[in-house]
């Protein structure tokens, strides 16, 4: 009995832990700047949704998410699609040289790189193709950034699949493509699945790549639009907790929604 | 169907098409790859021998961005600061994560619920994990502060003060990646066989020793992995920096990513950055080579 109390106490405190910080920036969201510096109170007094109305009405919000959503949906397609094809030969064909391993492991090799290394190189490139500050800036690197995860995914899940389904299919009169489509891809759909939700998160949350190849709200995804307006100087604390918030939502009930198939990605991708 | 000859051209085409597809499928995907990443790469590589800043002509320098490197006191704290700052980090969100784990593994239904709550730090955007210990951290009407005051209380300072932000960015990593190491490393546990286990408890073995002699090296695949992909993650961190701190005050939590860029893109000493960037990349990518071989040592003992 008295391990069950304990066991509780110990749950209360980790969900206290994790949730106490995104509580004082929800309600430091809902009060006035007055309230926040002259009263200093614990919980939102007269709570509004001013500070959300000012960002909405003066900043450039909207564009923010709109970029956010084409840039992050774009490139998540992009990569699902030819990173599956890439890991169904990897995990299928045997090819010259041993082409199929070396090309595996050379895709995790430039995967481990942190992506801070490629920065400089990457901004050069986009530069000279003349694509600062538009989407499909963004979109060619981030879906480049997405296969190499794509593939060393996939490719697990294909591996998993019985080849004898699709070799009984190709007897049937179905062509090696005709099989993957019918038979394979429908297999490997969970996996899709939690491989297409864990690149969105880490595509939608990107920071990096966005501060350095954006300037100006037609290009700026939320993390890069958020981190703008509390750079400045005369932002106030109001203002600063409303972004935080809004820069969170989106994600945050994405991820709320898929939880089942997020928490298995997360593991497997990490045990694989 | 025109005759048999044509039949046997067709089958001898489609059969080349066989042969050639897994080529086809794998091209894409490897030239987007080569092209935006691989070639980048090589391309900084290149930079980093050049002396250039942005407008300026570019003037082949060597290795000499290197050497000045490692003589740069700037460069040689920023790596110190990474260094302590990834060692504590992971250090302690590895014994919590594992603490939890092994508290939790045989209580299902509380998981589950835990699970929810735990799943929002780490797909949160850095960017606003960046403010949201900002907003605790602030010296005027911080929660801190705050709480602190309505204690009694004198204001709280944690990112003026050197030692403090350190810790408070060290506080910021552990909150928001323990989540992960959690879940991992319970997904481990409850792979694990009970039959060793229980037959420890049976011989009258004591809760600790069963954990060093029977669970611990069973676990050590998973929390090996689990250490590597967190330690070189958080080698990369510059988001949550970039928004708290700055890597201030003075040169506190500048960690090397954000050392880099100021270079790069506030000094516009690009061939400089591009080394250090480099540099950084081949200490990752060595200790990912050690690591995967101490692991494979571990798994065929």
């Amino acid at each position: 009995m008295t391990g069950r109390v304990a066991r509780g106490l110990v749950f209360g405190l980790i969900v206290a832990i994790v949730l106490v910080p995104l509580y004082w920036m929800a309600a430091t969201s809902l009060k006035s700047n007055k309230e926040i510096t002259q009263e200093g109170t614990l919980y939102p007094q007269d709570p509004s949704l001013d500070n959300f109305r000012k960002l909405f009405a003066e900043k450039e919000f909207g564009h923010y998410l709109l970029n956010s959503i084409v840039v992050t949906g774009v490139s998540v397609l992009v990569s699902l699609v030819l990173g599956s094809l890439a890991a169904y030969a990897i995990a299928r064909f045997r090819l010259v040289l041993r082409l199929e391993r070396r090309i595996g492991l050379a895709l995790l090799t430039v995967r481990i790189v942190p992506a801070v290394v490629i920065l400089i190189p990457v901004y050069l490139l986009i530069l000279k193709l003349d694509l600062l500050d538009t989407w499909l800036g963004l979109i060619i690197i981030y879906t480049a950034l997405n296969i190499t995860f794509v593939v060393w995914m996939m490719e697990s899940f294909f591996r998993e699949i019985p080849t004898d389904l699709e070799e009984a299919a190709m007897v049937d009169g179905d062509s090696r493509l005709s099989a993957f489509r019918r038979i394979v891809v429908p297999l490997a759909a969970p996996g899709l699945v939690a491989t297409a939700i864990f690149a969105v998160i880490v595509t939608f949350n990107e920071f990096l790549f966005a501060l350095v190849l954006t300037a100006t709200p037609d290009a700026m995804t939320m993390p890069r639009g958020t981190a703008t307006l509390i750079g400045r100087i005369d932002v106030d604390t109001a203002s600063m907790a409303a972004a935080g918030v809004l820069g969170a939502l989106p994600i945050v009930i994405f991820a709320l929604i898929v939880q089942r198939h997020l928490v298995r990605g997360l593991t497997l991708g990490a045990i694989k | 169907m025109h005759g048999g000859r044509s039949a046997v051209k067709e089958r001898r085409q489609w059969a080349g098409f066989e042969r050639a597809l897994p080529y086809l499928l794998l091209a894409p995907a490897v030239l987007v790859v080569l092209a935006v990443l691989v070639y980048p790469l090589w391309d900084g590589i290149k930079a980093s021998t050049d002396f250039y800043r942005f407008g300026r002509p570019i003037e082949s320098v060597g290795l000499e961005n290197y050497t000045d490197l490692w003589s740069d006191p700037q460069f040689r704290n920023a790596l110190w600061v990474t260094v302590r700052f990834v060692t504590l980090a992971v250090a302690i969100e590895t014994v919590l994560g594992l603490a939890l784990a092994l508290f939790c593994a045989s209580e299902l239904r509380g998981v589950r619920f835990l699970r929810t709550a735990l799943i929002v730090p780490m797909v949160i955007t850095p960017v606003v994990v960046g403010i949201v210990f900002r907003l605790i951290y602030a010296t005027e009407a911080g929660m801190l502060t705050v709480v602190s005051e309505k204690l009694g209380g004198d204001p709280v300072l944690i990112l003026s003060d050197p030692t403090k932000a350190f810790l408070g960015l060290v506080v910021l990593d552990v909150w928001e990646w323990t989540p992960l190491m959690f879940l991992i490393l319970l997904a481990g546990v409850q792979s694990l066989p009970v039959e060793p286990i229980e037959a420890a408890r049976v011989d009258g073995a004591g809760a600790w020793r069963t954990f060093v002699d029977h669970t611990l090296p069973m676990l050590r695949p998973v929390l090996a992995v689990a250490i590597v992909l967190r330690t070189i993650d958080a080698f990369g961190t510059f988001d949550q920096v970039f928004v708290l701190t700055r890597g201030g005050p003075g040169e506190a939590t500048r960690l090397v990513s954000i050392y880099g860029y100021d270079t790069a893109f506030k000094f516009q000493q690009v061939g400089y950055a591009a080394a250090l960037f480099v540099t950084v990349g081949l200490i990752v990518l060595a200790f990912a080579l050690v690591a995967v071989r101490l692991l494979r040592r571990v798994e065929t003992a």
